[in-house]
């Protein structure tokens, strides 16, 4: 999640920024105070060198007194092969062996030890005698400063990184608001909210992209407005046509079957050319009902009557009605649904007949019954079979498996059967084999 | 003597070849080219049967028949465009005996033509039947409540006969169909709802709850 990314990024930058910085003065601090330490005692050093001739090697006892008395360290002293210590507790045993080493070799030099938990800076130098000098300056206050300061530091550093986390993530949150805010509205365009916008604040980089989506949003709407309205118009014209086209092929279908109970008496020169007439009359008949259907329920103007309906005795009575009966066989038993039995009928009898004109001369089985997801009927044949690419595309108008071949039918009928059967709430299944046959499935 | 029809219908192919076929079935026919002349022409003759386009000018189809039912129970067949399945359901409870829809053959609307009239002209068979405080004649095709005679059309008639001659039978409107309409296959049940309710608004105290003809849900109708 980014406002959690950007909140810990921020957080860690200020957190590493602010241990280097702390990390940095205390030692700084820390280097300086050790120095001013060694400068200071080596001075004192030097002068208490410089008293020590005065009472050695006849007066060690009385040179630890004037030491003493000068106060701020205390002293080890070894001479002629003793050692004296003052009061603080602290013996040659406490001197490091390099200082030692370094003192045996004439020279001042200093090293830091603890004595007891106590920090202290040795300070040793020899004296003319043969006598080695050693100083004791307690760093206690020292160190108990730098830990203060370290502890100070560290505080101030974790307080820091808190209210460096916080920030980061309110900055985060009022960062990404204007994001949370675009994605909402996305979500709402997603859902068809088609009027959704973006509030334009500011100049900054959001205030430009909420511009922009508002644009695209704007463009977006127009377009599916602009298509819908041209769908509307699409299908509108259609049902305008197929309407129009009703009045006169009224005229050519009653004049059609005036001329068809008159062929008898006609010339041969004009019977023949009567008698296509009549068949393309009601092929034209049949293509603008089918439109006028089509048009219909697509612009989701027909209504359902729905009553119990059962699918058996309803399929053997269109198989009846339409002279199937012998080509077709029917299996099944009583099964009662309530739907609209007109509406069945299209659906049933456009599969059926698909199938005794497509099926091939093995007949035609239909199946009625109910099964665990609903009533059904099923028409198989045994025909040519259906190639598998134009499976999906068979309930889409006008749409033919094969261009060449200009069926009966309007091209409409498996679209205006789809779309009833989607009205009853019911959907169809096709299942093809190429060589073996086709099955379709009307599911309710 | 042959049948007196009247034909509305505006579309003058339409009408002609219409004429020609209702002619050829042995039916006389009167033609009219729009409303107004239609109903005139109705009002100056004796018709059988009227075939009535809905889409007229001057005077629609609706208004023509709510002015013929006025007072005639003269039999109506409404052509309708299919598409106007609403025109259907106006038509029917205007009091249209059945209806047509267009483009449609000629042998179809002679067999509806003929069906509505054999419905006002073949004899019933049968006496008087005394029902719910009504005395349905069926030789005199006349219905009376006390001394008050109640008019219907020959599709009402016929309704009421077939549901009163078996009292608490219950009767599906596939099986009405059958026997007042004489559709034996898929026939509009919207033909038997809209004349059910226009014969319970003659026959029936309170229309709104029916006494004598009761729907049976999902069903059908009886009577009583």
């Amino acid at each position: 999640m980014l406002r959690r990314r950007l909140t810990v990024a921020f957080a860690l930058a200020v957190g590493v920024s602010a241990v280097a910085l702390a990390a940095g003065s205390y030692f700084v601090v820390r280097h300086n105070l050790l120095k001013d330490s060694v400068t200071s005692s080596a001075k004192q050093s030097r002068q208490n060198l410089q008293v020590a001739p005065r009472y050695l090697p006849d007066q060690p006892a009385n040179l630890l007194d004037v030491y003493n008395g000068i106060g701020g360290f205390e002293t080890v002293l070894v001479a002629g092969g003793q050692q004296y210590s003052g009061v603080g507790g602290v013996g040659l045993r406490q001197v490091p062996p390099e200082l030692r080493k370094l003192v045996r070799d004439g020279k001042l030099a200093y090293q830091r030890t603890t004595v007891a938990g106590t920090h202290y800076l040795v300070v040793g130098g020899p004296s003319d005698d043969e006598a080695q000098l050693y100083f004791f300056y307690s760093e206690q206050g020292l160190w108990h400063e730098l830990d203060v300061l370290r502890n100070i530091l560290l505080g101030g550093g974790a307080l820091l990184v808190l209210l460096a986390a916080l920030a980061g993530a309110v900055i985060a949150r009022e960062a990404l608001r204007p994001v949370a805010r675009a994605s909402e509205a996305a979500h709402s365009l997603a859902e068809g909210l088609l009027e959704t916008r973006l509030p334009v604040e500011g100049r900054d980089e959001f205030g430009a992209w909420a511009q922009a989506f508002n644009e695209m949003a704007g463009a977006l709407e127009a377009k599916i407005a602009a298509l819908s309205a041209a769908q509307a118009r699409e299908r509108r014209f259609t049902a305008d046509v197929a309407h129009e086209l009703r009045t006169p092929l009224t005229g050519l279908v009653g004049e059609a079957s005036l001329l068809s109970e008159h062929l008898e008496q006609m010339p041969p020169e004009s019977r023949r050319p009567a008698e296509l007439l009549i068949a393309d009359v009601g092929r034209l008949r049949k293509l603008v009902e089918d439109l006028m259907e089509i048009s219909r329920l697509q612009a989701g103007a027909e209504s359902v009557n729905a009553e119990p309906v059962d699918l058996a005795s309803l399929t053997a009575a269109i198989l009846r009605a339409r002279g199937w009966s012998e080509r077709v066989s029917l299996d099944g038993e009583e099964t009662t649904v309530t739907t609209d039995p007109r509406r069945l009928e299209r659906i049933v009898a456009n599969l059926v007949g698909n199938a005794v004109e497509h099926g091939g001369d093995d007949g035609v089985a239909v199946r009625v019954g109910r099964d665990g997801s609903g009533a059904f009927v099923e028409v198989a044949d045994h025909g040519p079979g259906i190639p598998p690419e134009h499976l999906p595309h068979l309930f889409e108008r006008f749409y033919k498996a094969d261009p060449s071949r200009t069926g009966r039918g309007s091209g409409l009928g498996l679209a205006i059967a789809h779309e009833n059967a989607l009205l009853l709430g019911g959907e169809i299944d096709v299942r093809s084999e190429p060589g073996e046959g086709s099955t379709f499935t009307l599911r309710l | 003597m042959d049948e007196q029809l009247l034909l509305v219908e505006d579309d003058a192919s339409i009408r002609e070849v219409a004429t020609l076929g209702l002619e050829q079935a042995g039916f006389a026919v009167t033609s009219a080219g729009d409303g107004r002349e239609g109903l005139i022409q109705f009002r100056q003759g004796h018709f059988d049967l009227v075939v009535l386009d809905v889409m007229l000018p001057s005077l629609d189809g609706f208004e023509i028949l709510r002015e013929i039912r006025k007072d005639s129970q003269a039999p109506v067949v409404m052509l309708t465009a299919r598409s106007d399945l609403h025109d259907v359901v106006v038509g029917l409870e205007l009091g249209a005996d059945d209806y047509v829809t267009k483009p449609f053959e000629l042998p179809e609307l002679v067999a509806r033509i003929k069906a509505v009239l054999r419905r006002s002209t073949a004899e019933p068979e049968g006496g008087v039947i005394a029902a719910g405080g009504l005395e349905i004649d069926p030789a005199a095709f006349t219905v009376r409540r006390g001394d008050e005679e109640i008019a219907l059309t020959a599709t009402e008639f016929r309704l009421l006969l077939e549901l009163a001659r078996h009292p608490k039978q219950v009767f599906t409107r596939e099986l009405l169909l059958e026997l007042v309409w004489n559709y034996d296959y898929l026939g509009d049940s919207r033909l038997v709802d809209a004349a059910v309710q226009r014969l319970r608004g003659k026959i029936e105290e309170d229309p709104k709850e029916p006494k004598l003809i009761r729907t049976v849900r999902g069903v059908g109708y009886r009577f009583g």
